[in-house]
């Protein structure tokens, strides 16, 4: 198997590329990530203090509040959103949020589920990502 | 997914705009899980509060109510970002409050039940067993599927507006049995537990459980609901988990076998040192708090009353406020029954129709919270900017009165 390619399934369509953010912890964007700045505030997130402006973020599940897809949509209005978004389980919050980013802002953030945490763990935060998700494909660079 | 042709009509704009737009965000959405077609819902609830749906979420209630979106269904409404009534008492900004109130406007605009509760199964939204419904608020989904026997998906924001608009929901997740059973059991043997223990219990299984659907078995037989409710927000607040299984309780599932679909799964026994870890982590600060916040969900009128009897001849401390965050229902039964009248004579306050977590405390000027709320911990502490403390009620109360 390539190391570098992951295959899941894209549940929200479009393409993307940019830096990965990974996170092998519960996400939310909720109370969690700061809409004005990108900047992740979340004590108990392992990527606490990096910016999800512009990347890849990668993590296994969602939790918490029914809240996180407006505050997904926040980050998208003021610009400072992820450019696709990759999990292991399916998380509703960041399928609801990327449709609601595409049909208000006209923004295709894609979303790509049942990559497991195993497999994007390795992957370092930084390591340069291509996405598909029409295939569920997600490719880094070595 | 497959659409009928009403639906199709719906999605084409024919039966109008609000409809086009839910349509649009509940196929896509419905498209995405892998549904394969809308069901029909008893009922909707929904966000409407500032601080979560920030400007954005006012926009898209907006576009709803603008283009003359009315529910389908009977909708109740989580809880303003401020206390609806007394709100410039508690120390709203004017230009915070202008922006809750287009979103209660909006709200209103379409029909919604105006009931601002987080704790909605106990004041004006009661689903039957088997029912199917659309529910925003990670708690009250956890109730739904545990306690009540409905059927509900964790609907976050904009696709709650957009299922209570429709009256329907895509048919996936937790409306279908086989994602229902248990795949993990956890096992409860201590005693004497206290309101803490209930919370910090329910934070464990979320944070343990991860994706799993989880099964409960050693809760007394004395549980109350509101303890329920509890440790289900807690549960819900530290993980992806949208349904406990309480053997004896859940519909259903008289046994965690029943509760597994006959399947073995994977047993947890809850220690106490679990608990005391729980416990350690999300008690950050041992300062005396400037808040001290109970009711994250909101307190029914019975723990109304229960901190009354509690504060009963005691005195807050200087520097200390204590409020109890609420339904306007218990609110009301609370000002009617002298409960009220023994809270203030503590020096503490009564919030009606928000909750501590939705509104803006460092703007209020809190920079220290204490709370026996796993859930408020849990989100003071992923914000970063207030320092919080977590402790349970009876301790919390021996701290911060005289």
């Amino acid at each position: 198997m390539n190391p570098s390619l992951m295959k899941g399934k894209g549940l929200v369509m479009g393409t993307a590329r940019g830096e990965a953010l990974v996170s092998t912890m519960a996400f939310t964007f909720a109370h969690g990530v700061d809409p004005s700045t990108g900047v992740v505030t979340d004590v108990r997130s392992d990527v606490r203090g990096k910016n999800v402006k512009g990347k890849i973020l990668f993590y296994p599940f969602g939790k918490g509040s029914t809240t996180a897809s407006s505050w997904f949509l926040e980050t998208v209005r003021l610009g400072n959103n992820p450019v696709a978004l990759v999990t292991e389980g399916a998380d509703l919050s960041a399928v609801i949020g990327s449709v609601m980013a595409k049909i208000v802002y006209g923004r295709e953030i894609p979303v790509v589920a049942g990559i497991a945490r195993t497999a994007f763990a390795r992957l370092k935060s930084g390591t340069y990502v291509t996405l598909d998700g029409v295939r569920g494909e997600v490719r880094a660079s070595r | 997914m497959h659409l009928d042709s009403a639906q199709e009509r719906m999605l084409r704009g024919e039966m109008g705009e609000a409809r086009q737009f839910a349509m649009e965000i509940a196929s896509k959405v419905g498209d995405a899980v892998g549904a394969d077609q809308l069901v029909p819902i008893k009922s909707a609830h929904v966000l409407a509060h500032y601080s979560s749906l920030h400007d954005a979420g006012v926009e898209v209630l907006e576009r709803f109510a603008g283009a003359g979106g009315k529910f389908a269904v009977p909708t109740s409404v989580d809880p303003a970002s401020i206390d609806l009534q007394n709100w410039r008492s508690f120390g709203i900004p004017e230009s915070y409050a202008t922006q809750q109130f287009r979103l209660c406007d909006a709200y209103a605009r379409m029909g919604g039940m105006r009931c601002w509760t987080c704790a909605q199964y106990q004041v004006c939204n009661f689903p039957k067993e088997g029912e199917v419904v659309a529910w925003a608020e990670s708690s009250a989904v956890v109730f739904a599927n545990s306690v009540l026997g409905s059927r509900s998906n964790k609907i976050t924001a904009g696709m709650d507006v957009a299922c209570a608009v429709l009256g329907l929901t895509p048919q996936f997740g937790m409306l279908l049995d086989e994602n229902r059973r248990a795949r993990v059991s956890f096992r409860l043997s201590l005693k004497g537990l206290t309101d803490l223990d209930f919370r910090s219990i329910g934070f464990f299984i979320g944070r343990t459980a991860g994706a799993r659907v989880p099964a409960l078995l050693g809760l007394p037989n004395s549980v109350t609901s509101d303890q329920i409710k509890h440790l289900g927000a807690a549960a819900a607040a530290a993980g992806p988990v949208t349904m406990i299984h309480f053997p004896g309780i859940t519909p259903g599932s008289k046994t965690v076998s029943e509760a597994a679909g006959g399947e073995r799964v994977e047993e947890v026994e809850i220690t106490r040192a679990a608990l005391g870890e729980i416990e350690a982590d999300l008690n950050q600060t041992s300062e005396l708090p400037d808040l001290v916040a109970f009711g994250v969900p909101h307190l029914s009128a019975n723990e109304l009353g229960e901190l009354a009897r509690m504060l009963e001849g005691r005195k807050l401390k200087g520097g200390v406020r204590m409020y109890a965050y609420t339904s306007s229902q218990a609110y009301d039964m609370a000002e009617r029954t002298g409960i009220s009248e023994t809270i203030e004579q503590a020096g503490a306050r009564i919030s009606q129709s928000t909750d501590a977590e939705i509104s803006p405390l460092k703007a209020l000027g809190f920079d220290t919270v204490l709370t026996n709320s796993a859930k408020l911990a849990e989100i003071v502490s992923s914000e970063g900017e207030v320092s919080v403390g977590y402790a349970s009620q009876r301790e919390i109360i021996d701290r911060v009165t005289s």
